[in-house]
């Protein structure tokens, strides 16, 4: 296949991928266009180095090639995982720790305080201890995307727990309602909402934490990867890494983020 | 149920229930509140606002429980909440989350009724509140009125002997109210249930009561148990109903002026810290916001 071919496969495909059906509105899209033939244009007349910014359209190339070679779909799995576990582990600690903050004065009053002075420590400076604790390997990845998310987890789980109306919880206790009904039919749906959007928040804050990581201590990953690319030169190759954690992220957050909005805009 | 009730087979019967918020028993609620409830009866309580006719709501559900004396339903000392005594909230307790007929089967679900069974019964209170077609339409989409029908349909499908209602009516528009008032009344009628409407609205409770008790400032007391004998559908202009409403303003005006006596008295901070609490509700934390912070 040529190289122009390739380059026009290339277009109609990143078409088809952002006509999905979830995009109800494209005006989004203008904007997007014009900033990648801004790209495309002032690195092709030499307003920029190629050395500095490669081209929109070699970048795509390279993107494609890319995506079908097994070892570049393994590093991105191998960071999305780490994401996912942390995520996890931060949203089981979060979540029970909020809904007593949220509902006990008493243990809101204790807690908060010390975990706010904890939030308000740059998350990356307990990074050289979980290393020298765990290595430079997934477990300390895992536990640093956990400290991530668990601070926009428990401070809107804490926050929608506090707002449901103390009348629901008498509604659950006129028709007897058990512990664990009240809380799966009622607590949980009223605070949804605020939950969705820690999630989201958690999520975005555990992308940044395992690419500064992965780039930070070497460790095998999609941010290593984009790391060696481009401080050896292979800008092309740094650049469509980057377009495809953005792709990850951005089909995540709409399949995943936005069906869970969708539902919860329904009736909220 | 017969028409006849004797002082002897109350349905509901309060017994020198006394409420007080706190160990030291300085925040009195409520002061040896006695009455009965007869079958089938429909009771107004009114009182001073703030004085307490809420807390006493929610210990006739067994919400809340009283510091002495007891709640005795169908002869049996009320210990929390029973299947039989059904609530409508003041705003109206839906679940946004939930569509008007999942909202309607909630009750039902909880007792555990098989899915299909908890459907046609639901569907029936619908139709009986005028939601037959609404089912599927989530409580936003829904104006205060209807939301306090699905909130009666909800109370209703349990199959309830008393359905209590606290303010069931405050946060709906007055010509809306009025309307859903003739249709509870209706609806009392039909099904011969026992009803206990805590209310500030005068004429709303004499309009449905057959007996309307007056409560004093607090700590509450029973101040006055007027029987209503209007025929109904009750007429606000009949000469008796404006006696009557005229007879307790006066009752409720008398309490309001002993309560200024009094806080000037005793001055104000343990009123203060009352309603603190009130503001809070009191049911769902017993315990924890019992002094002001």
């Amino acid at each position: 296949m040529s190289v122009e071919k390739q380059k026009a496969l290339a277009l109609s495909l990143t078409g088809s991928v952002f006509a999905g059906n979830r995009f109800s509105n494209y005006l989004w899209v203008a904007p997007l266009a014009l900033g990648f033939t801004v790209w495309e244009l002032i690195t092709r007349f030499g307003v920029v180095p190629r050395n500095s910014l490669p081209t929109f359209s070699s970048v795509l190339v390279v993107f494609f090639s890319s995506i079908q070679s097994e070892t570049f779909l393994l590093r991105i799995a191998h960071s999305f995982l780490n994401l996912v576990f942390g995520l996890l582990l931060g949203f089981a600690i979060a979540l029970p720790l909020a809904f007593a903050a949220g509902s006990k004065h008493r243990f809101d009053l204790t807690f908060t305080p010390l975990i706010m002075l904890f939030g308000a420590l740059p998350d990356l400076s307990f990074l050289p201890l979980l290393v020298l604790w765990f290595g430079p390997g997934n477990v300390a990845a895992v536990i640093m995307a956990s400290v991530a998310g668990f601070f926009p987890i428990y401070f809107t789980v804490r926050e929608g727990t506090r707002n449901i109306p103390r009348e629901l919880f008498d509604v659950t206790t006129i028709f007897k309602s058990g512990r664990l009904s009240t809380f799966t039919k009622m607590v949980l749906p009223a605070i949804s909402p605020h939950m969705f959007s820690g999630l989201r928040l958690a999520y975005d804050f555990a992308w940044e934490i395992i690419i500064a990581i992965e780039i930070a201590t070497r460790m095998a990953g999609i941010g290593n990867f984009i790391d060696g690319n481009i401080t050896s030169g292979s800008l092309q190759s740094g650049f469509a890494a980057i377009l495809a954690i953005a792709l990850v992220a951005i089909v995540v957050d709409r399949a995943f983020f936005g069906s869970l909005e969708s539902w919860a805009k329904k009736w909220a | 149920m017969g028409k006849e009730v004797g002082i002897m087979d109350n349905h509901v019967e309060l017994d020198n229930v006394s409420k007080f918020y706190d160990a030291e028993r300085k925040l009195h609620a409520l002061h040896e509140v006695s009455f009965g409830i007869g079958h089938g009866e429909f009771v107004s309580i009114v009182g001073p606002s703030g004085c307490g006719k809420s807390t006493l709501l929610k210990i006739i559900a067994g919400l809340d429980k009283p510091s002495s004396g007891e709640v005795r339903f169908n002869g049996g000392p009320v210990q929390g909440p029973h299947d039989k005594i059904s609530m409508v909230f003041q705003a109206f307790g839906l679940f946004p989350w939930r569509n008007v007929l999942e909202n309607v089967e909630y009750g039902l679900e909880m007792q555990k009724v098989p899915k299909k069974e908890r459907r046609e019964v639901s569907e029936q209170y619908l139709e009986m509140v005028g939601l037959g077609g609404y089912e599927h339409m989530y409580p936003k989409q829904l104006s205060g009125g209807m939301r306090q029908r699905v909130g009666i349909a909800r109370a209703l499908a349990v199959e309830p002997e008393v359905v209590l209602m606290d303010e069931a009516f405050s946060a709906i528009d007055e010509v809306t109210a009025e309307v859903l008032r003739e249709e509870v009344t209706d609806i009392h009628k039909q099904t011969g249930k026992t009803f206990v409407l805590v209310t500030h609205n005068l004429s709303e409770a004499i309009e449905l009561a057959d007996k309307v008790v007056v409560l004093s400032s607090r700590p509450a007391r029973v101040k006055k148990v007027m029987p209503v004998s209007l025929e109904r559908p009750r007429d606000r202009t009949h000469s008796m109903f404006v006696h009557m409403h005229k007879d307790i303003l006066h009752l409720l005006k008398e309490e309001l002026e002993n309560t200024l006596i009094r806080h000037k008295l005793k001055g104000i901070k343990e009123l203060q810290s009352i309603h603190d609490i009130e503001a809070q509700g009191s049911t769902a934390k017993p315990k924890q916001p019992l002094l002001t912070t």
